[in-house]
């Protein structure tokens, strides 16, 4: 199969030039209308923060990487690639890739549950602007059952992996579920949004946010329908709170182990989980120490993430077999489409419909006209199947495109319900 | 069916221990592929306990409640069933090791002194004494449990509070699902030592009528079950929580396995029937 692919990645390339080739959805689109039938006939587009890569299914022979690498390149007007920036492959290299990629073997962040969503929403788009025919449809269903399965069948995606996560995982492990809980996110950043979000995920109660300035607090309330506590009143309100994360840019502490221990008299020394995500640190380490507090900073965070990370990688071996599997079953329907055994399977099924019909129907046939029978239906048959074999024999003599072969073949086995599963369980 | 008895007195701490190690492997590997095998695995220890409890009752004509190595036996099966149920209802299968190795034990100490007890005592063939005895065997497996639990609270808090993250904290359930199954366990258990106590008492001057109220087993026994009701108690009425409670099921668990060793090997008690 005469798949060609390029990826510009996290392996190949530093995050400035990623950056430079990102494409939005539009210009995906617009890009696709340049190249379809063009250089392809038939491809997909992946572009995330991380990768942009061309798959495709060239026009003629004369179509290679460096038209590829061309195309992603020229497309943002981008000087400072070269070859070394990408990766190329074909053929099976290149469904290879795709599965590791849908898979987030190949992600910076090993198993990436993003990476499933944002391929799977590539396909779409491939669909959408009639860029996937039906080869390339083949290899998007192969590729959708390569990330579930890794979802489903390893642990590859287990476990957090960021800070903010591991928070949330780790909260998970003091209280049973945060419907009855109340929260206070400490800092209105990047870090304290994600955090936020991952709380109102787990499904918290009642969510408070503080910031230095209350405006970007009420901001990040009102995109998590959360309230807002003023920055310089929060700590009165402290045993409100289950969970408390911090995540500002204060140079110096913000909660002070006093503070939490007025806060623990005034709850009754109910849990209270303190995760401080902030570097510098927020809140004092000492609190700890009081019984029922739950204290942590990003370092024992980051012993959860890279506990996690080791995991996942060990989960590799079993999503590379999973990969195997699913290549060797897709190139076991490529085969397929070869015309010999095309010629043939078309032959036994029709050739199984005839004799079905005659053994239902022999009884009423004179023991004399039974054999012309045979001879008459059989001529039937070789009389229909007669055009369509002569041009599937002359599809490979003349040496048209082996994809295009491929795909007269599917879809004449797709017509004909041959070796489909359900003709399949028609012959049992 | 002497020699089935005696092929299943063995066979028995051999399959506990068949059980144990396959919950231990799972709580130690985390393989999805255990998690049907060890309920397969549970499952037909207790069905071959409970044939072997059966055939015993049929043999012997008593029920194997008369002595402390035929109630460590029964001890074993309604602790393993006890948390058979448990890990039904909640689906939490991460704590079975530190269940089962208790039944194990119990087993294990059962399988190597019983004997083939025929002839029974008169005062132990009593209706009321069996009402008595199963209802303080389930109370005391809620013991067992509650403590089995509290434990495992303690290990995950101090592993919590000392940014330890292996294998407790990645395999136990959440702080406050132990503390409510170690809670729940202590409930259960005192609402049926409470009525082995009472039934006990409605029974005992009848069955010996010179007992006296300052024997070991009336007095050990007093305590764990006011140890368990303050505990109910301050839950309820003082908020108490956490690591108290805790601590007072595990002591409670602690003086109960004490005042058994303490009645039917060491002092001279009316309750010691070996």
């Amino acid at each position: 199969m005469n798949l060609l692919a390029v990826s510009i990645n996290h392996k190949t390339a530093p995050v400035k030039l990623r950056e430079s080739l990102y494409l939005s959805e539009n210009e995906v689109r617009e890009l696709i209308k340049k190249i379809k039938n063009k250089y392809f006939t038939e491809g997909l587009l992946i572009s995330t923060c991380n990768r942009t890569e061309i798959y495709g299914i060239p026009v003629n022979k004369d179509i290679t990487h460096l038209h590829l690498q061309k195309i992603i390149t020229e497309s943002k007007n981008s000087t400072t690639t070269s070859a070394d920036s990408f990766q190329t492959f074909i053929s099976r290299d290149s469904l290879n890739h795709l599965f590791s990629v849908i898979a987030g073997i190949d992600s910076m962040l090993i198993g990436d549950n993003q990476i499933f969503k944002q391929v799977k929403d590539s396909f779409q788009i491939a669909e959408e602007m009639q860029f996937a025919g039906f080869l390339m449809r083949r290899v998007f269903d192969s590729a959708l059952k390569v990330g579930k399965r890794a979802i489903s069948e390893t642990a590859i995606a287990e476990g957090a992996v960021s800070v903010s996560y591991a928070a949330v995982q780790l909260i998970g492990k003091i209280f049973s579920n945060l419907n009855k809980k109340s929260a206070l996110v400490i800092g209105a950043g990047e870090t304290g949004e994600i955090a936020a979000k991952h709380l109102n995920d787990k499904g918290i109660s009642h969510l408070v946010i503080t910031n230095r300035t209350t405006e970007k607090a009420a901001k990040l309330a009102e995109k998590f329908n959360s309230y807002v506590v003023p920055f310089d009143k929060f700590k009165d309100h402290l045993h409100k709170y289950d969970i408390v994360i911090s995540a500002t840019s204060s140079e110096s502490i913000l909660i002070k182990k006093q503070d939490v221990e007025a806060a623990m008299k005034k709850r009754g020394y109910a849990s209270m989980v303190l995760m401080d995500i902030a570097v510098p640190r927020d809140i004092d380490p000492a609190s700890k120490e009081i019984n029922y507090v739950f204290y942590h900073d990003i370092d024992s965070l980051n012993i959860i993430v890279g506990q996690n990370v080791a995991k996942r990688r060990k989960e590799i071996p079993k999503v590379k077999i999973i990969i195997e599997e699913e290549l060797n079953s897709f190139f076991e329907w490529y085969n397929s489409l070869q015309s010999a055994p095309t010629i043939k399977n078309l032959r036994d099924h029709f050739d199984a419909i005839r004799a079905e019909e005659v053994e239902k129907n022999i009884n009423k046939f004179s023991s004399e006209d039974r054999e012309k029978l045979e001879i008459v239906t059989k001529r039937i048959i070789n009389k229909i199947l007669h055009h369509p074999i002569v041009e599937l024999k002359k599809t490979n003599e003349t040496g048209t495109g082996a994809e295009e072969a491929a795909t007269k073949m599917g879809i004449i086995r797709s017509l004909f319900g041959i070796d489909t599963p359900e003709s399949k369980e028609n012959k049992t | 069916m002497t020699p089935v008895i005696h092929f299943l007195n063995v066979l028995l701490p051999i399959i506990y221990l068949g059980t144990f190690s396959v919950y231990f492997y799972d709580f130690m590997k985390g393989e999805k592929k255990f998690v049907n095998v060890k309920r397969l695995f549970i499952f037909l220890t207790l069905f071959t306990h409970l044939i072997y409890l059966l055939i015993r009752t049929s043999e012997f004509d008593h029920p194997p409640i008369t002595n402390v190595f035929e109630i460590f036996t029964v001890l074993a099966f309604s602790i393993t069933f006890s948390y058979f149920l448990l890990e039904l209802i909640t689906d939490i299968r991460g704590t079975g090791p530190f269940i089962i190795i208790i039944s194990l034990v119990f087993q294990l100490i059962s399988s190597l002194f019983i004997a083939d007890q025929i002839v029974v005592k008169e005062v132990l063939k009593n209706n009321l004494l069996g009402i008595h005895v199963v209802n303080a065997l389930l109370g005391y497996s809620g013991f067992t449990i509650s403590a089995v639990y509290g434990f495992l609270y303690l290990t995950l808090y101090n592993d919590l509070k000392h940014n330890r993250f292996g294998l407790i904290f990645n395999r136990l359930p959440n702080l406050e699902v132990l503390e409510k199954l170690s809670f729940y366990s202590a409930v259960i258990g005192f609402i049926l030592l409470t009525v082995a106590i009472i039934i006990g008492v409605i029974w005992l001057p009848s069955a010996f009528p010179k007992f006296s109220f300052l024997d070991p087993k009336l007095i050990g026994t007093g305590i764990v079950w006011m140890l368990y009701g303050a505990g109910i108690f301050t839950k309820f009425f003082s908020k108490w929580r956490g690591k108290k409670l805790i601590l007072l099921s595990i002591t409670g668990f602690l003086i109960a396995i004490f005042s058994t060793i303490l009645t039917n090997f060491l002092a001279h008690s009316f309750h010691s029937f070996y």
